[in-house]
C-alpha cells in the first residue's frame, strides 16, 4: 500500500503561490545576469580588433606573470619543546563535560576542534545536542575580552584583585549583602568553592536563577512531596507519554537525553520487536515534540489548566470544578481516550507539563501519583542538578538591591541585564549597588554595566566538574592553555576569599580524592579517563500526595481566566538559540528551526486564521504590546498548527552586547513573561497590530520543491504489525520494472560498500546532526542574506513536511482547498536529506570535468580543485543536496561574524580541505572518518570492523536515526538495518540507485482518535 | 713563471705534509693510548664532560695536573665510593661540583682510564688534511652553473668548426689555385647567407625547426610549472642530514618520529635536538667555542650553556622553511605509506635493505649537505607509483587479505596495484 498523503515543505508550496512556482523552476535564486549582459553591450556589440589584441596581449601577459611567481615561502615551525602526548597529525580525545553531560572533546595539535560523545556516558546520552556541538566555536569566539576590566578599562589580574577585595571588605564591614548571582550551578566544586567564599565573607549569598526557570516543578513538588528538586523523567520506561506544552525533546530540562529515552521505545530495533509507545501532545505553538508526537491536538494556553482537570477528574473520577473543555471538541475526545490509556497502563504513563505554574504542576504530580508513575517514569530520588534557579528568590534579591542592602554583586554566568523580565527595574535596582563584578568572558549586557570583569575561561580550558543528575558525576578538564588572559572564576572566588588551596585545579583534585574516590576505589586518573562515575542509585520510596486540591483549581482556572483575552503569547526557547546566553554562535544563529526552518531571527508564529482576523500576512512586521506595556517589532510567520488564537515567540534573541554575529539578531522577547504567584510565567497576552513593514524571515524549508513526488512514506502502528512493509511502496514488479529500465551496467563493489540507513521514526528533527557536520567538515556559515538567497550551506539538512491525513482518501483538488481553511491539525515528517551517493548518480554523468566521480566503495566523490564551477550537478542532482560555494567564507569581509578572522579560524578540521569561492560541495560520507579508519585497520593489520567508522552526524544524532557501515558485510548493523522492511529509497523510481535507505514513519494512532480528528 | 710558483707551492705542501708526518711519529707512542681514550671518552664521559667546556661536569683538559694520577684512577671508576669512604679529596671534588653524583664505570679498568687521561691530555687530535692547506671541495652537483658552462663549450666548439670549416676552404681553395684551376670568387658569408634564405625549403625547414624547439621548450616549461624538484631554500640553521643521517648515522625516526604514526612526519621540535646537542657543542671546530649553528638551538630555546638552565621568556619559535610542499587539497599520510606499504615500496624502488624505505621518495638523504626536494611531488608522479607497484605482497596483513582476494577473482594473474583497490580515486586525496 502505498501512502497517498500529499506533502508538502510550506505553505507556499501548499498553496502554489506564482512566486513558489517561479522559483522552484530554478536550482539557484538568482540566475548570473547572462541576458542583461548579452542585451545590453554583449555580443550584439561588435569588438573592435584593437580591443580584442590588447584583451589578448594583457591576458598573455598577465599569465606570463603569474607563471614566472616562485613557489611561496611556507614556514614549517615546530614545536620548541613537544609534549609528549601530542604527535602532529594524530587527535589526541580528552573527557569533558559541557551542560552536565559527559563528552569527549578531539584535540589537535593542542586545540580543541570537535565535541564528541563519551562512551562511557551512560546508555541514555549516546548522542550529544547541537548546541554541545556548536559549543567549540564559542571557544574561538573574537568578540571575548582579552584581559580582566576594571572600570572600562583593560587591566591585570593584580588590580582587579586588589580592587574586589577591597569592595567586598567594605561591604562585608558596611553590614551589607553580598549576592553571587548565578545561573544554575550543577558542579559540587563550584558549590564548595561558594561555601568557602561564604565561609570568608559571611554576608555573601548564593542566588540562583535560570532565565528559563523550572521553579514552577521544583516549588510543586516542594509542596506535593517535601521535596523541592526537580525530578529525573525517564521516558524510556514509559509506554504512553502525554504532554502538555512541554517540549521534552527540544529545549524541556535535557532534550538530549529524553530524545534517546523516546526513541528507545520507537526506533527500528523496537519496532522489530513489535513495540513502540504513544504520544499525544497538547500545545499551542508547533514544538519539535509536537511535530513527532503521534496526536497532536492545538490548544490555546488558556485551555492548558482546564484540560488538566479534566484529565486528572477522568483518570481518579473526582469532579473537580472547571474541568470543562466547551469550545474544543477535539481536545476534549483525546483528553478522554488518553486518560482510559493511562489508567490502563498503570506505572508506564507519564504526563509532563511545559508550565512554570506551581498550582499547575501540583495537579501534574497529582496526575502522575493516580497514574503510578512515581518510582517507575519519574524518579524523585535521583534528582536532576541542571535546573535549581529559585525566581522568588532572584525577585527578592532586586528588591533588596533597590532598597540599598546590597553592597556587592557577582555575576558568575548570568546576564540579568539581558534576561531578566524587567531590564528597566533591574538596572535601576543594580545602579544602587556600590560594587559590581561580573564573571562573563564580554562584555555583555550585565558585564558592561559592571565595575570589574573577571573574565573566566571557556569550559574547553577548565578545571571543574558536573552532574547532571544526583548520583553521577562527570569531569570538566581543560583541552587548552587559556588562549587568553582569563582566569577561572571559582580561582578568582578562591583568591579573593583568601583560600589556602587558589588552584582550582588542586581544589577539585583534592575535593574528588577525598569525597569521590575512595568509595569507588578509582584513582584520579581512572576518572580523568572515563570522564564520569556513577555512585549507586538511591532506591525509590514511596511518595504520599495527600494535598487538596480545590485551592489549587482556583489559581489554575484564575490564571486560565486571566489568559483568556486579546493574543495568547507563548515564550518559547528555540533549539538553536535556547535562552540566548550563546547567542553569539553563528552556528546556531545559522541552524534552522526544525519547524519553522528560520535561521537568524525570532518572529511571531500565528495560526493562518488569526493572521487573517488582524489582517496580516506572512512576513509582514507587526507591532507586539505585552500586558506590561512592553512592546517590541517582529516579523510574522504562518505557522500550520499553532493554535487559533495564540503566538508563539522565541525568547534568546535580541542581544545587544553578545559579539558580532548575536547582536541584532531578532527582539528580546524576555520581557513579555510575567511574575506571578512566585514564578516567572511564560504565558501572557498581547495585543498584536501591524506596523506596515515588511521583514523577509531567511528560511531554508521552500528552497527546493518536490514537485509532488512521493518521497515520504509512512504507516499507522497497526498497518504496521499487520505488514511491517505497509506504507513503503514496495513491490517486486517494481523492482523488476526499475531493473529493466537499467541505463547503466552494475559494478561490483569488491571492497567495501558504504551506505547508510536512516530511520524516520527515531529522527526527531533535533538538529544536532546538521551541527556535527559543520564542525567536522568546516562547512561555512553565510549569513541572515545569504540564506534568503537560497545559499546556505550544510550538507546535511532536514526536511520537514506537513501532511494531512485523509484517511486513506484520494487527495483531490477539492479536499486540498477545504483543508485550506484549517491548518491546526498538521501531521509532521523529518527527513534529514544528504547526498544519497547513488550508485548511477546523475550529477557525474553531467560534469564536464570529470569533477564529481564515483569510487569503487560506493561514494560519489567531489574533487573541488577539479571543479570548474558549472553547476550542472547541482541543478541535475534529484535530491537538490549540492551547494555551490559563492563567496570565500573563510577571507571576506562580508563574513566578518564567522570565520573572517586568523583566531576563529583555529576551529578548523585540519583534515578537510576548505573550498575557495566556485567549487560545488556536498556531503563526503565523512570520508576523512572513513580514511582514518581504514588506516587505523591497516596499521594494526587486521580487517575493518563494523562500528570502526562513524559519520559525524550518526555519532552527533541522540536518536541513533543513522545507521552508517559497510552493505559488503552481511553482519553489519547497516546490512540488517536495510534488510528491514520498512526500507524504502527516495525517488527510487528515477532509478539512481541510492546509497541511503529509509525507513518509513509510523505512527502509533489510537483509531478513536484519529476519527476524532476528522 | 707560473711554473715556478707551481713548484714552490707543491714544495711547501710537502713541507707540511712532511712537518705533519714527523709530529704524528713522535707521538705515535702515546697516540695509540690516547685513541683508545678518545673512543672511550665519547662513549662514556662525553655526556656529561666536555675538554674545554663545562658540561655537567667540569672541563677536563689539565685534570691530570690538578689531580694526583693516582686519585684519578679511583675516582674515574668509582667516584661515589670513593666519596662514600670519606676520602677529603674526593669530598672536596664532590661538594665543588654542586654534590652532581657521577655515574661509576666499573668496566674501565686502569689501563682504559689511563687511555682516557692520554686522550685528555694530548687534546682532540688536528685532523691532518687542515695542514694540508685548504682542500677543494668536491662539488658533484648539477648545477645550472654547469649546464651553462656545457652550453658554452658546445657553442665554442661550433665556432671552432665554422672557423676551421673555413681555414679548410680556404686552404683547399689555394692549393686548387696552385694547381692552376680557377674557383668561383669567394662570395662573402652574408652573401650565402641570403641565398641560403631564398630556398624555400631551406627556409621552411628552419622555421619549423624553430617552431618544434620554441614549441618543445614551451610545453616542458609548462609542465613543470609548479614543479620544485631540486627546491633547497636555505634554512635557518645549516643542518646536515648528510652529518647526522650519513655520518653519525642517526635513524629518520629519531627526529621525525611522527612518520610511522601520523601524516606528517614531522620536524622535529628542540627537545629532540637537545637530547645530543646539549652535550654535543661541536667545540674542537670552533677554536672551543660553541658551534654557531648549535647555538642557534640554544638561542630559540632561551638556554644557556653555562648555567644550564632554560629561559622560557627567551624562547623564540625556529622558523624553518618548508621543503617538500603538498597543495593544501591533497591528503598524503606518511604512515599509510612508511608502514602499511613500506614493503611494496621497497620494492618497487629498489632499495636497498640498510636504506630506509623513507629514501623511496626523499632520495639519498644520507648524502643531503642541505635537504632539497629530490621527487617531483606532482599527482603524475603519485599516480604512477599507485599504478605501478606490485601490493600483492599486503595480503599478509589482514585488512587487505579479503580485498585482495576479492579482487584475484576478477582479475586473475594481473598484477596487483593500488590503482586496482581503488588508489587513483579522486576522494582517495581529495577531501
Amino acid at each position: 500500500m502505498e501512502s497517498n498523503k500529499k506533502y508538502w515543505k510550506g505553505l507556499e508550496e501548499y498553496k502554489n503561490t506564482p512566486d513558489f512556482v517561479e522559483n522552484s523552476k530554478n536550482e539557484f535564486a538568482e540566475p548570473l545576469p547572462i541576458e542583461d549582459v548579452l542585451n545590453e553591450a554583449g555580443l550584439s556589440t561588435v569588438t573592435p580588433r584593437r580591443d580584442f589584441l590588447k584583451a589578448l596581449g594583457f591576458g598573455l601577459g598577465a599569465v606570463t606573470l603569474a607563471a614566472c611567481q616562485t613557489a611561496p615561502i611556507h614556514k614549517s615551525i615546530p614545536y620548541l619543546i613537544k609534549p609528549e602526548e601530542v604527535t602532529p597529525g594524530i587527535p589526541n580525545y580528552y573527557t569533558s563535560s559541557y551542560n552536565g553531560q559527559s563528552i569527549l572533546v578531539k584535540t589537535r595539535e593542542g586545540r580543541p576542534i570537535k565535541i564528541e560523545v563519551n562512551p562511557n556516558a551512560g546508555a541514555f546520552n549516546r548522542g550529544t545536542d547541537a548546541r554541545t556541538q556548536a559549543s567549540v566555536l564559542d571557544l574561538y569566539d573574537v568578540s571575548k575580552l582579552r584581559s580582566p576590566v576594571l572600570k572600562n578599562e583593560e587591566t591585570t589580574w593584580a588590580k582587579v584583585d586588589a580592587f574586589v577585595k577591597q569592595a567586598l571588605t567594605s561591604a562585608q564591614s558596611s553590614g551589607k549583602k553580598i549576592a553571587i548571582v548565578s545561573s544554575t550551578i550543577n558542579s559540587p566544586s563550584t558549590k564548595a568553592v561558594i561555601a568557602d567564599f561564604i565561609v570568608k565573607y559571611p554576608a555573601a549569598k548564593l542566588v540562583q536563577y535560570d532565565a528559563v526557570s523550572y521553579t514552577g516543578i521544583i516549588q510543586a513538588n516542594k509542596n506535593s512531596f517535601g521535596k523541592a528538586v526537580l525530578p529525573k523523567y525517564n521516558f524510556d520506561k514509559a509506554d504512553f507519554i502525554l504532554s502538555f506544552g512541554a517540549d521534552f525533546l527540544g529545549t524541556w530540562i535535557n532534550g538530549e537525553s529524553f530524545i534517546s529515552q523516546y526513541t528507545s521505545n520507537r526506533n527500528y530495533k523496537s519496532l522489530e520487536n513489535k513495540k513502540m509507545s504513544r504520544h499525544i501532545q497538547f500545545e499551542s505553538g508547533m514544538s519539535v515534540t509536537g511535530t513527532n508526537a503521534d496526536t497532536r491536538v492545538p490548544i490555546k494556553l488558556s485551555e492548558e489548566g482546564p484540560a488538566l482537570i479534566a484529565l486528572y477528574n477522568a483518570i481518579t473520577g473526582q469532579s473537580l470544578a472547571g474541568g470543562t473543555l466547551g469550545s474544543n471538541a477535539m481536545a476534549d475526545k483525546v483528553i478522554k481516550l488518553a486518560a482510559k490509556e493511562l489508567t490502563q497502563s498503570k506505572g508506564k504513563g507519564l504526563v509532563v507539563c511545559g508550565s512554570n505554574d506551581v498550582s499547575t504542576q501540583i495537579l501534574v504530580n497529582a496526575i502522575n501519583v493516580a497514574i503510578g508513575s512515581y518510582g517507575s517514569t519519574i524518579d524523585l530520588d535521583n534528582p536532576c542538578n541542571l535546573f535549581g534557579g529559585n525566581d522568588a528568590e532572584f525577585a527578592e534579591l532586586i528588591a533588596e538591591m533597590n532598597r540599598g542592602e546590597v553592597g556587592a554583586v557577582l555575576f558568575l554566568n548570568s546576564n540579568p541585564v539581558y534576561d531578566s523580565i524587567d531590564t528597566k527595574k533591574f538596572t535601576d535596582a543594580l545602579a544602587k549597588v556600590p560594587s559590581k563584578i561580573s564573571f562573563s568572558d564580554r562584555s555583555d549586557e550585565t558585564a558592561s554595566l559592571c565595575d570589574a570583569i573577571a573574565i573566566d575561561h571557556n569550559y574547553l580550558e577548565s578545571w571543574g566538574d558536573a552532574s547532571a543528575y544526583e548520583g553521577t558525576i562527570s569531569i570538566v578538564q581543560p583541552t587548552i592553555n587559556p588562549v587568553f588572559n582569563s582566569r577561572q572564576a571559582e580561582e578568582s572566588l578562591l583568591t579573593w576569599a583568601d583560600a589556602p588551596e587558589k588552584s582550582y585545579y588542586k581544589y577539585v583534585r583534592s575535593a574528588w580524592e577525598a569525597k569521590v574516590l575512595p568509595s569507588l576505589s578509582l584513582t584520579w586518573e581512572d576518572v580523568l579517563e572515563k570522564g564520569i562515575v556513577n555512585l549507586p542509585a538511591k532506591t525509590a520510596v514511596a511518595y504520599n500526595f495527600s494535598l487538596a486540591l480545590d485551592s489549587v483549581t482556583t489559581t489554575i482556572l484564575n490564571n486560565s481566566k486571566a489568559l483568556n483575552k486579546d493574543i495568547q503569547v507563548q515564550l518559547y526557547e528555540s533549539i538553536g538559540i535556547r535562552d540566548g546566553k550563546h547567542g553569539n554562535n553563528a552556528f546556531m544563529q545559522e541552524l534552522p528551526d526544525p519547524v519553522t526552518k528560520v535561521t537568524w531571527d525570532n518572529y511571531v508564529a500565528l495560526s493562518h486564521k488569526t493572521a487573517e482576523s488582524l489582517k496580516v500576512s506572512e512576513f509582514d512586521v507587526v507591532n507586539v504590546k505585552g500586558s506590561n506595556g512592553y512592546s517590541i517589532d517582529l516579523p510574522v510567520l504562518i505557522q500550520p498548527g499553532q493554535a487559533q488564537g495564540t503566538a508563539s515567540i522565541a525568547v534568546g534573541y535580541g542581544r545587544t552586547k553578545a559579539g558580532k554575529a548575536g547582536n541584532s539578531v531578532g527582539q528580546n522577547a524576555y520581557p513579555l513573561a510575567s511574575f506571578v504567584n512566585g514564578t516567572l510565567q511564560y504565558a501572557g497576552t498581547v495585543t498584536i497590530t501591524a506596523t506596515g513593514g515588511h521583514h523577509e524571515l531567511a528560511q531554508t524549508q521552500t528552497h527546493h520543491s518536490i514537485e509532488g513526488r512521493n518521497i515520504i512514506r509512512e504507516a499507522s502502528f497497526k498497518d504496521y504489525l499487520k505488514n511491517p512493509a505497509a506504507g513503503t511502496g514496495n513491490s517486486e514488479e517494481k523492482k523488476k520494472e526499475y531493473a529493466e529500465n537499467d541505463l547503466w551496467p552494475d559494478y561490483v563493489k569488491l571492497g567495501n560498500n558504504w551506505v547508510m540507513a536512516i530511520d524516520l521514526n527515531a529522527c526527531t528533527g533535533c538538529g544536532a546532526c546538521v551541527v556535527a557536520c559543520n564542525v567536522e567538515n568546516n562547512v561555512p556559515v553565510v549569513g541572515r542574506d545569504e540564506v534568503r538567497r537560497r545559499r546556505e550551506m550544510h550538507w546535511i539538512r532536514i526536511d520537514r513536511y506537513y501532511s494531512y491525513d485523509d484517511n486513506g482518501k484520494e487527495v483531490t483538488k477539492e479536499r486540498q482547498i477545504d483543508h485550506l481553511e484549517n491548518f491546526d491539525n498538521v501531521s509532521v515528517v523529518y527527513q534529514p536529506m544528504l547526498c544519497q551517493h547513488c550508485d548511477h548518480a546523475p550529477c557525474e554523468t553531467v560534469c564536464p570535468v570529470l569533477a564529481t566521480v564515483h569510487s569503487s566503495d560506493g561514494l560519489n566523490h567531489m574533487a573541488y580543485n577539479r571543479c570548474v564551477g558549472t553547476r550542472y550537478c547541482a541543478n541535475n542532482c534529484p535530491y537538490k543536496v549540492r551547494r555551490f560555494n559563492w563567496f570565500n567564507y573563510w577571507n571576506d569581509s562580508r563574513f566578518d561574524n564567522y570565520l573572517n578572522n586568523e583566531f576563529t579560524q583555529l576551529v578548523l578540521n585540519p583534515d578537510v580541505t576548505t573550498r575557495s569561492r566556485g567549487v560545488m560541495e556536498k556531503c563526503s560520507m565523512c570520508i576523512q572518518r572513513i580514511q582514518a579508519g581504514k588506516l587505523k585497520a591497516k596499521i594494526e593489520k587486521r580487517p575493518l570492523k563494523d562500528g570502526d567508522i562513524t559519520m559525524a552526524c550518526q555519532q552527533a544524532c541522540p536518536a541513533n536515526a543513522i545507521i552508517f557501515g559497510d552493505s559488503n558485510d552481511p553482519k553489519s548493523e547497516v546490512s540488517i538495518a536495510l534488510k528491514s522492511e520498512r526500507i524504502y529509497y527516495v525517488l527510487e523510481e528515477i532509478n539512481v540507485k541510492p546509497g541511503i535507505g529509509y525507513m518509513t514513519k509510523i505512527r502509533n494512532i489510537d483509531t478513536t482518535i484519529q476519527a476524532a480528528e476528522a | 713563471m707560473r711554473d715556478i710558483s707551481m713548484i714552490l707551492k707543491s714544495v711547501r705542501n710537502s713541507l707540511f705534509l712532511f712537518t705533519a708526518i714527523s709530529v704524528l711519529a713522535v707521538s705515535t707512542v702515546s697516540a695509540q693510548d690516547a685513541k683508545e681514550g678518545r673512543t672511550l671518552f665519547k662513549a662514556k664521559c662525553s655526556s656529561c664532560h666536555a675538554l674545554d667546556a663545562k658540561l655537567i661536569g667540569p672541563a677536563l683538559t689539565g685534570v691530570s695536573d690538578r689531580h694526583p694520577e693516582a686519585f684519578l684512577l679511583k675516582w674515574i671508576p668509582n667516584s661515589q665510593g670513593l666519596v662514600a669512604s670519606g676520602d677529603p679529596a674526593a669530598v672536596k671534588l664532590y661538594n665543588e661540583n654542586g654534590k652532581i653524583a657521577m655515574t661509576s664505570f666499573p668496566e674501565l679498568d686502569e689501563g682504559k682510564v689511563k687511555s682516557i687521561l692520554a686522550y685528555i691530555k694530548e687534546g682532540e687530535p688536528k685532523p691532518v688534511a687542515a695542514a694540508g692547506g685548504a682542500a677543494p671541495v668536491q662539488d658533484d652537483t648539477v648545477s645550472g652553473l654547469s649546464i651553462a658552462g656545457i652550453i658554452g663549450i658546445i657553442l665554442v666548439a661550433i665556432v671552432i668548426l665554422v672557423i676551421l670549416a673555413r681555414a679548410g676552404k680556404l686552404l683547399e681553395r689555394l692549393i686548387l689555385q696552385k694547381q692552376g684551376i680557377e674557383t668561383e670568387d669567394d662570395m662573402p658569408l652574408s652573401v650565402g647567407v641570403r641565398k641560403m634564405f631564398r630556398n624555400k625549403k631551406f627556409v621552411l625547414f628552419f622555421v619549423l625547426c624553430i617552431a618544434i624547439a620554441l614549441g618543445s621548450w614551451g610545453w616542458m616549461g609548462m609542465w613543470n610549472t609548479g614543479v620544485h624538484t631540486g627546491y633547497q631554500p636555505v634554512q635557518p640553521i645549516k643542518f646536515s642530514h648528510e652529518l647526522h643521517a650519513g655520518i653519525n648515522q642517526i635513524d629518520c625516526q629519531y627526529c621525525h618520529n611522527g612518520a610511522f604514526k601520523s601524516k606528517n612526519a614531522t620536524i622535529p621540535s628542540l627537545n629532540v635536538c637537545m637530547n645530543c646537542h646539549k652535550a654535543v657543542q661541536a667545540r674542537d671546530k670552533y677554536d672551543g667555542q660553541i658551534s654557531p649553528e648549535i647555538q642557534k638551538i640554544y638561542n630559540a630555546l632561551g638556554y644557556d650553556p653555562e648555567t644550564q638552565k632554560y629561559d622560557p621568556n627567551q624562547q623564540k619559535p625556529m622558523e624553518w622553511v618548508r621543503v617538500h610542499n603538498l597543495p593544501d587539497f591533497a591528503y598524503f599520510n606518511h604512515s599509510q605509506h612508511v608502514v602499511v606499504a613500506a614493503d611494496a615500496i621497497r620494492k618497487a624502488k629498489g632499495l636497498q635493505p640498510n636504506e630506509p624505505v623513507c629514501y623511496a621518495c626523499h632520495g639519498p638523504v644520507n648524502t643531503m649537505e642541505e635537504i632539497y626536494q629530490y621527487s617531483p611531488l606532482t599527482m603524475k608522479w603519485c599516480i604512477n607509483c599507485h599504478k605501478e607497484t606490485d601490493i600483492s605482497g599486503q595480503k599478509d596483513n589482514a585488512f587487505y587479505t579479503k580485498v585482495i582476494e576479492a579482487h584475484e577473482k576478477i582479475k586473475k594473474g594481473e598484477k596487483i596495484t593500488p590503482a586496482l583497490l581503488g588508489g587513483l580515486e579522486c576522494g582517495k586525496c581529495h577531501y
